[in-house]
């Protein structure tokens, strides 16, 4: 309980020199400059070569079609019209918003919870239980799906069984109405691990000085953690809320593993990046894929930048 | 089960992609085990003929990565050819083609079953560089090469003159009009296979034809409300397709260019329909995923009779048979017409040359030596290969019919399969495969949900298919 100092928001080097406008530069400034365009022209050549003219290549593909009959021509945006127009393809994106809608605070309340059993240091063996559930998110997502999929199997699952020994019989934890609160319960179990530390990291950060003013005050030991730490972890849980976000947009691993074991729930368009999949891959379109990719990244953009804009407007109260 | 994903005969292409990534977790760990063994030169070890991932040595020679299973140890002065195959035990095929042919030097690897293979083949074939000289092709996607232009003509290397060794299906599976774009290798007639002794408790004896299979099918549930004679796996397209082609319902017809004719909604094909749907209605068939951890539990414990499988199924099946070693017998195909003999076929695999081969003339030679000689099927017919061959003097020998598996006792299943295998109706396939097996895959699965009948599954298809088809140029008839 003594590393107070830490604070993730804070930046933990301070730029060399924030030159004035107008203002004639050091050499000194200059050749720190140079020094830092050194360092970072590696990273950008490398991030170039296999971020940008990637995405670059894919949006100039999605602007084209290619046909087995007839060869490649230019489309324009007939494949985003295609995309636009796709009932399974925004089925596919309101599946993983209803999946992440319900999946992210679900976990982030499971996280925040245990952040704040480590942090007051009641639990004993308070370092053992955190790697214990650090340990799924070291689990590969593949590994960890088949194994989810053994244990919900409808015929021979243990938790099948477990439904079946308490009244509900004919029960299917991979039925499709159940497909993704199945789903939802396997992310929680990979994910929670990481978002604990990550949350206890940031509990461990709040000043020991306000904690102790307000147990001075008597305060309850509830409102100390609802009404000064949440608050003041606010940046970590609005970080994790995007990272987590992304990441349910982009649901793939365990609903394509889980159809090896319940046949017709999962389609070929269950989720924006299955399809996207299916029809690069598969299908062979991989114009219309790379338009639906592009799609997607709008939509994903579009979240980050409500969430950035959310986190903005809380901060400036 | 899951294990099962590097089975040579047949892969489903959806479940394959969850596969490939539990292979690639093993093989990751195999090549973690193995790494900093790099040779220089060819890369890679003579493997020994029980090679495995995990001793096929070096990868770092290969331009994809992969395990060199065999070869690689080629002198200067022979013609080098890559070959990719997923069949197990391949290697010790490749191994004496390389010792007794001097002047050609095979390079087996191994990238994956299925899609663990296509992926990285079409790439290459796209990138117009870096795919292998011959690779190993299931039957139902070598029109989706042909069209493309990627394969070479076999005919100019003389492989017209082996076509009578080969069953008559597998032959016009490779060939185009005048060009034979592959050798064919094995392949899967159908069959019934079932527990002899669940068959019995029931007083069951397996049906001659499909209106009696229906019946069985209904005494045998109505018995035991928790068994079924068989699943129906409707989310298989494969499997689906195989079983139209014997009931003279096959949905497509393609022979190359741009015409394609696709029926899912003629008279034959709702026939066909309606048959299963009247068995899903009574809840006589059951209907879970194929090949699947739970199939097989069912298959083994007595809950499903049997199965619609194919001659690859021994192998296939046997390893998750724990209860009822020795109790599986194979019989013909019920029929739809009394007295008929009318068989069908369930995957298998080609080898064709790809244009981008620096040696066709080599890579064709290997390609018809490995899939049309007795020196070959001597090796790739055993395990863990254990090729059901398209070759016919394999085919038809006794030795091969006399085989008895485990799973199977003292019978000798092969005598099945094989009759089976010279009355396989010809198919074309169209050339969209893997288009035609993901669809395929949603839109029948909401059969088994029960939230469409098949009937309207297969006309959902028909749209499904028609709007692809048109949507890549062709023209297209029903």
């Amino acid at each position: 309980m003594s590393e107070t100092a830490l604070r993730p928001s804070a930046p933990a080097v301070t730029p060399p020199s924030t030159p004035g406008k107008r203002r004639r530069r050091s050499a000194y400034a200059r050749r720190q400059g140079r020094a830092g365009l050194a360092f970072v022209t590696p990273f950008m050549i490398i991030f170039t070569l296999i971020m940008i003219a990637p995405l670059g290549y894919a949006v100039y593909q999605s602007l084209y079609t290619t046909k087995l009959i007839g060869g490649t021509s230019f489309s324009g945006f007939a494949n985003y019209s295609t995309v636009l127009q796709s009932g399974d393809f925004w089925d596919g994106v309101i599946r993983v918003i209803i999946f992440g809608g319900i999946q992210i605070p679900v976990m982030l309340a499971i996280a925040f919870f245990f952040a704040t059993i480590f942090d007051l240091g009641v639990a004993r063996w308070g370092p053992l239980f955190r790697a214990v559930y650090f340990i799924p998110f070291a689990v590969p997502i593949v590994v960890s799906s088949v194994m989810w999929g053994f244990l919900l199997d409808p015929a021979y699952g243990p938790f099948n069984h477990l439904m079946n020994a308490i009244g509900f019989h004919n029960f299917n934890w991979l039925s499709g109405n159940l497909m993704i609160p199945s789903i939802i319960i396997i992310a929680i179990w990979e994910w929670t691990g990481y978002n604990c530390i990550i949350l206890y990291t940031a509990l461990k950060s709040v000043p020991r000085d306000v904690i102790e003013a307000a147990i001075l005050d008597d305060t309850p030991l509830w409102r100390i953690i609802v009404r000064i730490k949440l608050p003041m972890v606010r940046p970590a849980i609005i970080m994790l809320v995007f990272i987590n976000t992304i990441g349910a947009m982009q649901l793939f691993i365990e609903p394509t593993i889980l159809n090896n074991y319940q046949a017709g729930v999962v389609t070929n368009t269950w989720t924006p990046v299955i399809d996207i999949y299916s029809t690069a891959i598969s299908n062979g379109q991989y114009q219309l894929g790379a338009a639906m990719a592009v799609v997607l990244a709008v939509i994903i953009v579009a979240i980050s930048v409500a969430s950035l804009g959310f986190r903005g407007r809380r901060r400036e109260q | 089960m899951l294990s099962r994903g590097s089975s040579p005969r047949r892969t489903n292409r959806f479940a394959a992609t969850g596969i490939a990534g539990v292979a690639a977790v093993t093989l990751l760990a195999a090549c973690s085990s193995s790494g900093g063994s790099s040779s220089s030169g060819g890369g890679g070890t003579t493997s020994a003929p029980a090679s495995s991932a995990a001793t096929g040595g070096s990868a770092s020679a290969s331009p994809t990565g992969t395990p060199v299973l065999a070869g690689g140890n080629c002198s200067s002065s022979s013609a080098h050819i890559t070959f990719w195959a997923w069949v197990p035990g391949m290697s010790r095929a490749v191994n004496e083609f390389n010792s007794t042919h001097p002047d050609v030097c095979v390079t087996l690897q191994d990238p994956g079953a299925g899609t663990g293979e296509y992926v990285p083949l079409n790439n290459a074939l796209k990138a117009g560089t870096g795919a292998p000289d011959v690779a190993e092709v299931e039957f139902d996607l070598l029109p989706s090469y042909e069209i493309q232009k990627y394969l070479v003509d076999l005919v100019p290397y003389g492989a017209n003159k082996y076509k009578s060794l080969f069953a008559p299906w597998a032959w016009s599976q490779v060939s185009q009009g005048n060009a034979v774009y592959a050798m064919p290798s094995d392949f899967g007639p159908m069959g019934f296979y079932y527990n002899q002794q669940t068959l019995a408790k029931y007083k069951i004896t397996p049906p001659a034809t499909w209106d009696e299979f229906a019946a069985d099918a209904v005494t045998l549930h109505n018995q035991n409300p928790k068994a079924y004679l068989i699943n129906f796996p409707a989310n298989d397209p494969q499997w689906l397709m195989d079983m139209m082609a014997q009931a003279g319902a096959w949905p497509f017809q393609y022979t190359g260019g741009a015409n394609l004719t696709i029926n899912w909604t003629g008279p034959a094909q709702q026939k066909f329909a309606a048959y299963w749907q009247k068995l899903l209605d009574e809840h006589a068939v059951s209907a879970i995923a194929d090949l699947s951890p739970q199939e097989s539990t069912e298959l083994d414990t007595g809950t499903l009779g049997g199965a619609i499988y194919s001659a690859w199924a021994p192998s296939y099946f046997a390893p998750n048979v724990k209860h009822s070693v020795g109790q599986w017998r194979a019989a013909a195909l019920p029929q739809w017409t009394a007295g008929a003999k009318v068989g069908t076929d369930w995957g298998g695999s080609t080898y064709p040359v790809f244009s981008q081969s620096k040696h066709p003339a080599q890579a064709a030679e290997f390609s018809e030596w490995l899939t049309a000689t007795d020196q070959s099927w001597s090796i790739v017919k055993t395990p863990p290969s254990s090729l059901f061959p398209t070759y016919l003097p394999t085919l038809q020998s006794s030795s091969f019919k006399a085989l008895t598996y485990p799973i199977s006792g003292t019978s000798q299943p092969n005598q099945v399969f094989s009759a089976g295998a010279l009355s396989i109706p010809l198919t074309t396939w169209p050339p969209f495969m893997t288009q035609v097996l993901t669809q395929g895959a949603t839109t029948f699965g909401a059969v088994v949900n029960g939230k469409q009948t098949l009937m309207q599954a297969f006309t959902a298809f028909q749209q499904q298919e028609t709007a692809y088809a048109k949507s890549q140029g062709f023209n297209v008839t029903t």
